[in-house]
């Protein structure tokens, strides 16, 4: 006899695994018209006018990259180390994917719930940072390899930062599960904590560039001085697993922002006061605007500004980030003995 | 003074002011139109008295304004011009022209050498292949741009307008000095009749 215990738990496995699929399948869709988006507003930016020919306006152009990144030839090099040459991209993909597993899209829609949320999420952008270091030294290439030990260094000093920028969130929502986050922030007469938290949020918008090594800090991948960085032996489906790591990683980042300190899913209450209708649409509409305005500031930085040189980078991270996040840190502290926040 | 542009240098710093106003300019380029033309489908006409394609120029009657002089040949810096002669019983007359398209550098000394205006540069410059042998001008080939791109009036125009051939102005004036024996005689008779 099955006892109704295994087959409550059988379809609560069932459950999570079809959640898993519709936002592997969702965010997948998301990554490649994120390609789309960025060549679009990149061009705009820079006056021309992005992809054109493929479809209306060149939409779709993400497709038949798709189709030439899945038909291309799987080039090795001949003196690659090949079990780690061939886990690199999976574990840097795997851990990327893994961190939206905790992800509350909306007040319904998470895959996990956990208490310990946010240290996962950060937890797994480290875990990622070891495919990327993987690639570089299995590669045997010397491109490879100094984007790697670039990599390895700057994830290593702007994940203090991330993580310290975080503290002050902590600190107001006294907890770590993003869900309680969320529902902390609705206290505030924003509804967001970047509020009080602007100073942590700066820190943390500068160092998740880092993390997510866009530019202006996209020293591992600099095209112009490393090809491109730590995945250039990388050729074919596995190129594409880890550039598909490079949006997911970007997506993450941005729920995370959203969530932390741009109230997830809800709207500040002044604006549901004036409006209620607003109340009736559905949470996951207004994260996912919100996604979209971070993923937007990415790829409107990347227009804007160039990049940093390494020391100009390293004096950033340790010089000026951790301090003021030390700083975000004391004062929250002290609002929060005072009483003010 | 030192002070207020120290503490405006600081607040600079703080506030990226700087890295602010680059992206004002570059949202506000966002909405502004791309200057990209999209070539297959908008096509650019060229530039009057451009440099492309070369004919040979043929009288209405069908003939060629050539004069078989070699002008064209010795000018040409790339040596791309090959003129061959042949003879009968009408007289010379130009065997081939070949022109070796890979080797021109679209100087066009060769139109402004030619005293009849009987080589010139067409506007048309889309001519794009994927061996050799079509960029080996002959002279059926030539004449057939000409027919192409410079038919009627507008072949005329093009090298009045932009190259202004020497037999346009060919002038013999009275003065001018000759070394014919007979018509220095004739010359002296009509002197001597005015007297």
């Amino acid at each position: 006899m099955v006892s109704p215990e295994l087959i409550g738990l059988c379809i609560r496995i069932i459950i999570i695994l079809i959640k898993s699929v519709i936002l592997v399948g969702v965010v997948m869709l998301h990554v490649a018209y994120a390609t789309y988006f960025e060549r679009k507003v990149i061009g705009h930016m820079q006056v021309r006018l992005g992809p054109m020919r493929v479809g209306y306006h060149g939409l779709l152009q993400p497709v038949a990259d798709m189709m030439k990144l899945l038909f291309k030839e799987d080039i090795i090099p001949s003196r690659a180390d090949k079990p780690i040459f061939f886990s690199a991209p999976v574990i840097s993909f795997v851990a990327v994917m893994t961190a939206l597993s905790v992800i509350p899209f909306s007040d319904d829609f998470s895959i996990a719930n956990i208490n310990v949320g946010l240290l996962f999420i950060l937890a797994m952008s480290s875990i990622s940072a070891y495919g990327i270091i993987f690639a570089g030294i299995a590669s045997d290439s010397k491109f490879a390899f100094l984007g790697s030990l670039r990599s390895a260094a700057q994830v290593l000093s702007y994940e203090v930062a991330l993580g310290l920028s975080l503290v002050g969130v902590m600190m107001l929502a006294g907890s770590l599960n993003l869900r309680d986050i969320v529902y902390a922030q609705s206290a505030y007469p924003f509804g967001m904590f970047i509020f009080p938290q602007i100073l942590g949020f700066f820190v943390f918008l500068t160092a998740a560039f880092a993390e997510t090594n866009r530019t202006p800090f996209d020293l591992p991948e600099a095209e112009s001085e490393l090809v491109a960085g730590y995945f250039t032996e990388y050729s074919g489906f596995r190129f594409a697993l880890f550039y598909a790591a490079e949006y997911v990683a970007m997506i993450v980042m941005s729920s995370l922002g959203t969530i932390c300190y741009l109230g997830g899913w809800t709207l500040p209450p002044f604006l549901t006061g004036m409006f209620p209708f607003l109340l009736k649409i559905p949470g996951i509409v207004w994260f996912a605007l919100k996604i979209y305005g971070c993923i937007f500031i990415f790829y409107w930085i990347r227009a804007t500004v160039p990049r940093y040189r390494y020391d100009q980078l390293m004096n950033i991270g340790w010089k000026i980030l951790i301090p003021l996040s030390l700083l975000n840190i004391l004062i929250t502290g002290l609002l929060k003995m005072v009483g003010v926040l | 003074m030192k002070q207020s542009k120290m503490i405006r240098k600081l607040i600079n710093k703080i506030f990226f002011i700087e890295i602010l106003q680059g992206m004002a300019l570059t949202l506000s380029k966002l909405f502004s139109h791309a200057v990209t033309r999209q070539y297959p489908d908008e096509r650019r006409d060229a530039m009057p008295g451009f440099r492309g394609l070369h004919a040979l120029v043929q009288n209405a009657d069908g003939t060629l304004k050539c004069v078989h002089c070699g002008a064209c040949q010795s000018v040409c810096p790339s040596k791309c011009i090959r003129l061959s002669i042949t003879k009968d019983a009408e007289g010379k007359s130009v065997k081939n022209y070949e022109l070796e398209l890979l080797r021109c550098v679209f100087c066009a000394l060769c139109v402004e050498a030619c005293p009849y205006g009987a080589i010139v540069l067409t506007e048309h410059y889309e001519y794009c292949d994927d061996s050799r042998e079509p960029f080996r001008m002959t002279k059926p080939k030539l004449l057939r741009n000409w027919e192409a791109y410079m038919a009627g009036d507008r072949g005329e125009e093009y090298l009045k307008k932009f190259w202004l051939p020497k037999s346009e102005d060919f002038v013999e004036r009275e003065d001018q000095a000759v070394f014919d024996k007979s018509r220095i005689e004739k010359k002296k008779a009509s002197e001597r009749s005015v007297k």
